[in-house]
């Protein structure tokens, strides 16, 4: 369970997230859309106390993130799959995330092989695709097991099959009744992965509501998207 | 507290740079082979000479060598963004950053004395009996000045680590460090007289020969502080730095 209560966060006079207040609940996967620089990774960030809020507050299973005593076990977390040290191996990667909540290497290995990484474990991220360090980011977020996952754009630079491995993995994850928060731009995926759906726009709430409501009342989930999205849109080309 | 150090003993360990620093460092040892062959030479011409003892001339190879080991432990966070992951595994900034602290001074000082021991040793032993100007003393008047050049390293290193988290940039911290470890050392001297000494006194490197009580330099005369008072602030550039590093670590956003 993820919730967000008023959270606002501005950087200098850009104003990131402003006012929103949603809950992400556990049991399926929650999409979360918005044009580019709408405050989705923002509001990862701020659930993750990596930034602080100007005021409101978000709660992991009911506390702040930075109160947990080992985070891994509770939530996990990809927010940006290049943010690895490209001299370190896979395997060391994840041992040193690892160790601080007590986890062995065993569940390093079992992650590996979760995501499909275990033949590339000893080789050095610097020569990763970004398809490989986006499995690499997910085998982080799983590594302690938990009940919170969020994924911001997990689906970039990976092949078809790789698509629909996350799709599954997605699903899977949720079946279990853990809390999954999902962001991506790729409509068609998330018509196919999400149940819910939270859109926002320059930092404010446009809507929480489920995929069925928006495929309801439009065309396709890219129609709804497009249509709630039209006024919030930060940086478009010209016609 | 024991999770977050192994995990950062496990970060210092997996990166080649900590090795190539190390490497880097132990050329102290191959430099001062050279420095002592070449004195032994023009000592078996001139029957003696006084020279400067090459773990003191070369001191500032390896000061500088770990200090990167320090400054790349954080900086290297913040260039490839890992910084977020760590965070997010270690919500606590103060247990990180004593992690890092920890880790860092242990690697740097156990490093820095074996290498300086040894260079200490093997160029003693081919000195020989010559008389090269730094090989008349013995071992015990030797060693307090010894102890305190490998933690001079152990502080240098700490105070590069504090000021990567202050200036999040490897780049801008290591200019930090060789300011303080070259630049100003050798402004201070250019001071009005008095002053010059003043001044000097409490510069990083200079603290080094007041801790063992020996002289600061030629120019700048005998120390100022009693061998305390320079312990005391040596090991206060450490704490600063790290003091600082740790306000800005939990005030700024990551």
């Amino acid at each position: 369970m993820i919730e967000l209560r008023q959270l606002t966060k501005h950087y200098g006079v850009t104003l990131a997230v402003d006012d929103l207040t949603f809950t992400v609940t556990p049991g399926h996967v929650t999409g979360f859309l918005g044009p580019n620089g709408s405050g989705k990774s923002t509001a990862m960030r701020l659930i993750l106390g990596l930034d602080a809020p100007d005021s409101g507050e978000a709660l992991v299973n009911g506390r702040p993130y930075t109160s947990l005593s080992l985070p891994m076990r509770q939530v996990g977390a990809l927010l940006d799959a290049n943010a690895v040290h490209g001299g370190r191996s896979a395997y060391h990667h994840l041992l040193c995330l690892a160790r601080t909540n007590d986890l062995g290497p065993r569940r390093v290995t079992e992650v590996l092989e979760q995501v499909g990484l275990a033949g590339a474990a000893r080789r050095r991220v610097r020569g990763f695709s970004l398809g490989m360090k986006q499995r690499l980011g997910i085998a982080a977020a799983l590594l302690g097991d938990p009940g919170v996952l969020m994924f911001d754009e997990p689906v970039n630079g990976l092949d078809p099959g790789g698509v629909r491995w996350i799709r599954d993995l997605m699903r899977t994850l949720a079946a279990e009744g853990r809390t999954i928060l999902l962001s991506s731009h790729l409509m068609s995926e998330m018509a196919l992965t999400a149940d819910r759906i939270v859109i926002v726009g320059r930092g404010r709430l446009i809507a929480d509501t489920t995929v069925d409501a928006l495929t309801a009342s439009h065309p396709t989930l890219e129609d709804a998207y497009m249509a709630l999205t039209a006024s919030s849109a930060q940086f478009e080309a010209s016609p | 507290m024991r999770a977050a150090l192994s995990s950062e003993w496990l970060k210092l360990r997996s990166v080649t740079s900590t090795f190539h620093a190390i490497g880097a460092a132990a050329l102290m040892l191959a430099l001062g082979l050279v420095w002592t062959f070449y004195a032994g030479e023009l000592a078996d011409e001139r029957e003696s000479i006084g020279t400067a003892a090459p773990e003191q001339g070369l001191l500032p190879l390896v000061q500088m060598s770990l200090a990167v080991i320090g400054v790349l432990a954080i900086t290297s966070e913040h260039t490839t963004g890992t910084i977020r992951a760590s965070l997010t595994a270690v919500p606590r900034r103060g247990a990180l950053l004593l992690a890092k602290a920890g880790v860092v001074g242990a690697v740097t000082f156990v490093a820095a004395h074996t290498i300086i021991l040894i260079t200490y040793g093997v160029c003693r032993l081919i000195a020989g009996d010559r008389q090269l100007g730094f090989n008349e003393i013995s071992f015990s008047h030797d060693l307090p000045m010894l102890l305190t050049s490998g933690l001079s390293v152990t502080v240098l290193a700490l105070v590069g680590l504090g000021l990567g988290f202050v200036t999040r940039s490897t780049a801008g911290a290591i200019v930090s460090v060789v300011s303080l470890l070259f630049v100003l050392p050798a402004a201070a001297t250019y001071l009005p007289p008095s002053w010059n000494t003043r001044v000097a006194a409490y510069m990083l490197p200079n603290l080094v020969p007041q801790i063992a009580d020996q002289q600061l330099s030629r120019r700048v005369g005998d120390g100022l502080l009693f061998p305390w008072v320079a312990l005391t602030v040596l090991l206060g550039y450490a704490v600063a730095a790290l003091t600082i590093g740790f306000f800005m670590l939990r005030r700024r956003d990551a």
